[in-house]
């Protein structure tokens, strides 16, 4: 059985959200599907990243919850907080939708080989390792889906125990009392946020000149007022040079600055691409600098039958959903179907720190940088009747358009939120950017009362020229 | 580089002529090549800067539009030659892979097509304009139509390419021509009417009070217009089997160009329009037939058509029906002759003015009594056009 080649239509290196996207989507069209995958089926998103984080925010979010209750006169007593049942909880989350996931993929007929994929030349992929050693895969096309892993910086070596990246710190049952997180993106935001919310004192190290550096300056500016209104210390604009073990903990040192003192260093400095050993001789993929797969905007890289989908590729955004898009370009490049490419300036982005972020499109910086006269209007989730029920006012919600010759605002360039269940919320502002509807065009629709959404909505009526409750 | 929309309609186009050949440097925006559709001939620019690696479509090739005709290296530039289409990298570890990076490979999409609409918005935009996604590319993700391609095809027509010099157009005349006449059979009814109106025009002055010329051919285009509202079926469309009665007139009429045939521009929707306003649409319309600075679109959508004199001692042209029109109106020079006038019973002779309508209609669905009914309708209402009025 060993060597002896497997026939294909797709054969997909990777079992990640890209992976399995493309697999289920390939099945479904009846094509006939090989997915190798050296770990389990879901990947980073399921086992060690999106989904098993998200349920660690949930906790605090209970707690916090629990914590106010008092307010709506339930009395809780002195609450306590046993984490190893929430790390149990999310472990049996993780495990059913895993084998919910296991099951779609056997239910379309997807033949799962166990190990890690090489893609040789002649789109062979070879399983070098694992249960399935040594299993010869030929498709008709390749789809490079291998992911990527936590980065970190010199000097820090992952211990699991002082220096942890998201893979290490997801399965943690214990919290420190104290901790640096470094590198203050999404992920490194939402880290912070839930120790802080589970009583973990935080310090986030960010090299750039503020935290959320990717996001709007007014919504990022929401996320760290809150967070100094909670304790965290925020230290932006900083040079760390390296740690020093003590023997509870560590020193983190700074240039030209004290040392910071913490029980835990969280690394949130970005993921690198997982190519190494991918690629055997001859494959004509190209690969850049940093280790990332070229490819074109139909996922398919320089050797035209090989595709590349999800955080592997290079210069786009490392999301799960971008990964599922990716993966339904290139299965319907594939089958020769037309196919709109993923427009990477207009996926919806989420961050499930507390207070939460999610936006699309432009920036007001970006627009502007891109030659764009803009009008922008913003509404603070302050004056929402439902935000003041649910005792949670912390946000806004802003709009960016195109500014007409006339001066009055024309389509919508980018929608950008912070505050509660900004995630959930997104859709209409998602639907408004990528429909290309002006200001009017969305403001003449209908936010339900009382909603949060409605902040939205009244937003984009101040934008159309005149608002109900916001100027 | 795909062959761009060429406007409304037309969907494919024949490469006459290469500019360049393969390894030529190309500057953005440079004539690459020469296409040729049954309106009009059009250069092609570069879309980009690079070198000319591939061509893909040969001269005398019919090239459907959003057909791949070339392929443009940009990251090539002059002196490297031709690049390959696909690169084969020898060395698969990532640190060697690396050092060839930035010698892009041109990987060009494949399953790019016309009329990719994405958004709602988008859509409603292009049907209230009244385009068709079809006849546009996209400047969106996958050629989709954003909503700024969509504005600018409703201000400016689909396409942005301007009338070049008309090397097939006497061909291209030809063949619709011929066409034409095998397709439809011609019955041809002329008139002689009355002329005063032109006297009329001559006292008041040949132009409108925004300052556009007025010629005769321009009151008996008025005229002719009007008189489409009591003969719908002649502002019409046949295919043979059903006729398509159009509520919009879109006029046309013939201009000869030099050595090249001739053009017939559309006055749309001139159903509603003044004598003023049409001088300046026509003046518009003519201006850009001179300057060759025409759009396709100015030559698409015609519904009826006008020829006008071609000498000034013309009695009458019999024209050819524009397929898939149904009746093209022909106009005499307006001509001094002595009329017979009769006051109170008594006949005489006085100079005065007579032009000669003619009308060419498709006889499968007029006759003679009808064409010649809608010629007298014609001639009743250009002698009731108020001049002064309407100047």
């Amino acid at each position: 059985m060993a060597n002896e080649v497997q026939q294909f239509d797709v054969v997909i290196v990777g079992g990640g959200p890209g992976g399995y996207a493309a697999a289920l989507y390939a099945a479904a069209a009846g094509l006939g599907v090989a997915l190798v995958e050296r770990d389990k089926v879901g990947g980073t998103c399921l086992h060690r990243g999106c989904v098993p984080a998200k349920e660690f925010l949930e906790t605090a979010h209970v707690r916090r919850t629990v914590e106010h209750a008092g307010a709506f006169g339930i009395a809780t007593g002195k609450t306590s907080v046993d984490f190893a049942v929430s790390q149990n909880r999310k472990n049996e989350i993780v495990d059913r939708l895993f084998k919910g996931l296991s099951g779609l993929l056997k239910g379309r007929k997807v033949t799962v080989f166990e190990g890690t994929g090489r893609l040789d030349a002649g789109l062979v992929v070879t399983v070098v390792d694992g249960a399935d050693a040594g299993v010869v895969a030929k498709g008709k096309n390749v789809i490079l889906a291998a992911g990527s892993v936590p980065r970190t910086l010199p000097g820090f070596d992952v211990d699991g125990k002082v220096v942890v990246t998201s893979d290490e710190f997801l399965d943690m049952s214990v919290l420190p009392k104290s901790a640096a997180v470094i590198g203050g993106g999404a992920i490194g935001c939402e880290f912070a946020s839930m120790l802080s919310d589970m009583g973990t004192q935080v310090t986030i190290l960010e090299s750039l000149p503020s935290i959320l550096a990717g996001c709007d300056t007014e919504v990022a500016s929401v996320v760290q007022r809150s967070f100094k209104k909670r304790g965290i210390d925020i230290r932006a604009g900083v040079n760390i040079t390296g740690h020093s073990a003590k023997k509870t903990g560590t020193t983190i040192a700074i240039e030209g600055g004290d040392g910071v003192d913490v029980e835990m260093v969280v690394m949130s400095v970005g993921r690198r691409p997982r190519t190494e050993g991918l690629l055997g001789e001859g494959t004509g993929i190209e690969v850049d600098e940093r280790g990332f797969v070229v490819t074109d905007r139909y996922q398919r890289t320089a050797n035209a039958d090989v595709f590349a989908v999800g955080d592997v590729v290079a210069n786009t955004p490392q999301l799960a959903h971008v990964g599922f898009a990716e993966a339904i370009v290139a299965i319907k490049t594939i089958l020769g179907e037309t196919v709109v490419p993923v427009d990477y300036d207009r996926v919806p982005w989420a961050i499930y720190s507390n207070p939460e972020v999610a936006f699309c499109g432009l920036t007001e910086a970006a627009a502007k940088q891109k030659g764009y006269e803009v009008v922008v209007k913003k509404d603070p989730f302050g004056g929402n009747s439902r935000a003041q029920i649910i005792g949670d006012t912390d946000g806004v919600v802003k709009i960016i358009a195109e500014k007409r010759p006339d001066g009055t605002a024309g389509q919508i360039l980018g929608v950008h939120m912070a505050g509660p269940w900004v995630t959930e919320q997104l859709g209409a502002g998602y639907f408004a950017v990528n429909w290309e509807a002006t200001a009017e065009e969305a403001a003449a629709l209908i936010q339900p009362h009382p909603s949060l959404s409605e902040t939205f909505g009244e937003t984009l009526l101040a934008l159309a020229g005149r608002g109900l409750h916001v100027g | 580089m795909t062959l761009p929309s060429l406007g409304e309609s037309v969907t494919e186009g024949i490469i006459t002529q290469w500019f360049k050949k393969v390894g030529d440097v190309v500057a953005r925006d440079e004539p690459l090549f020469e296409v040729s559709t049954d309106k009009v001939d059009s250069e092609m620019p570069s879309p980009a800067a690079g070198v000319l690696t591939q061509i893909l479509a040969e001269e005398g090739d019919t090239v459907e539009t959003g057909a791949r005709v070339a392929v443009i290296d940009e990251s090539a530039v002059a002196g490297a030659g031709t690049a390959p289409s696909v690169q084969v990298v020898p060395e698969p570890d990532i640190s060697q892979v690396a050092a060839v990076t930035n010698n892009k490979t041109a990987v060009t999409p494949e399953g790019v097509v016309n009329g990719v609409v994405i958004s709602p918005v988008v859509r409603r935009i292009l049907s209230d304009g009244g385009i068709t996604p079809s006849t546009l590319r996209g400047t969106g993700p996958g050629g989709s139509i954003t909503r700024r391609d969509a504005e600018r095809a409703v201000a400016n027509g689909p396409t942005e390419e301007l009338v070049v010099p008309l090397t097939n157009g006497r061909r291209r005349m030809g063949q619709h021509m011929a066409v034409s006449t095998l397709t439809a059979p011609h019955g041809f009814v002329a008139v002689e009417v009355d002329g005063a109106v032109f006297a009329e025009l001559d006292r008041v002055g040949r132009s409108t009070s925004e300052g556009y010329q007025v010629t005769d051919e321009m009151l008996v285009i008025l005229a002719a217009v009007r008189a489409l509202a009591d003969f719908e079926f002649l502002n019409a469309s046949f295919n043979g089997d059903e006729l398509t009665i159009h509520r919009t007139v879109n006029l046309g009429y013939m201009r000869a160009v030099d050595e090249d045939g001739m053009l017939v521009p559309v006055v749309h929707a001139a159903a509603g329009l003044t004598l003023r306003a049409l001088a300046r649409r026509m003046s518009d319309l003519d201006e850009r037939v001179t300057t060759r600075h025409l759009t396709t679109d100015d030559l698409m959508g015609g519904t009826f058509t006008v020829v006008g004199p071609p000498s000034i001692h013309t009695l009458w042209t019999q024209p050819i029906i524009i397929q898939p029109q149904v009746a093209v109106l022909s106009i005499g020079a307006v001509r001094q002759l002595p009329v017979v006038i009769e006051r109170n019973g008594t006949a005489s002779i006085e100079v005065g003015r007579r032009i000669v309508l003619g009308l060419s209609f498709d006889h499968r669905i007029c006759e003679p009594v009808a064409a010649s009914q809608y010629l007298e309708r014609v001639a009743t209402l250009l002698a009731g056009v108020d001049v002064e009025g309407e100047r």
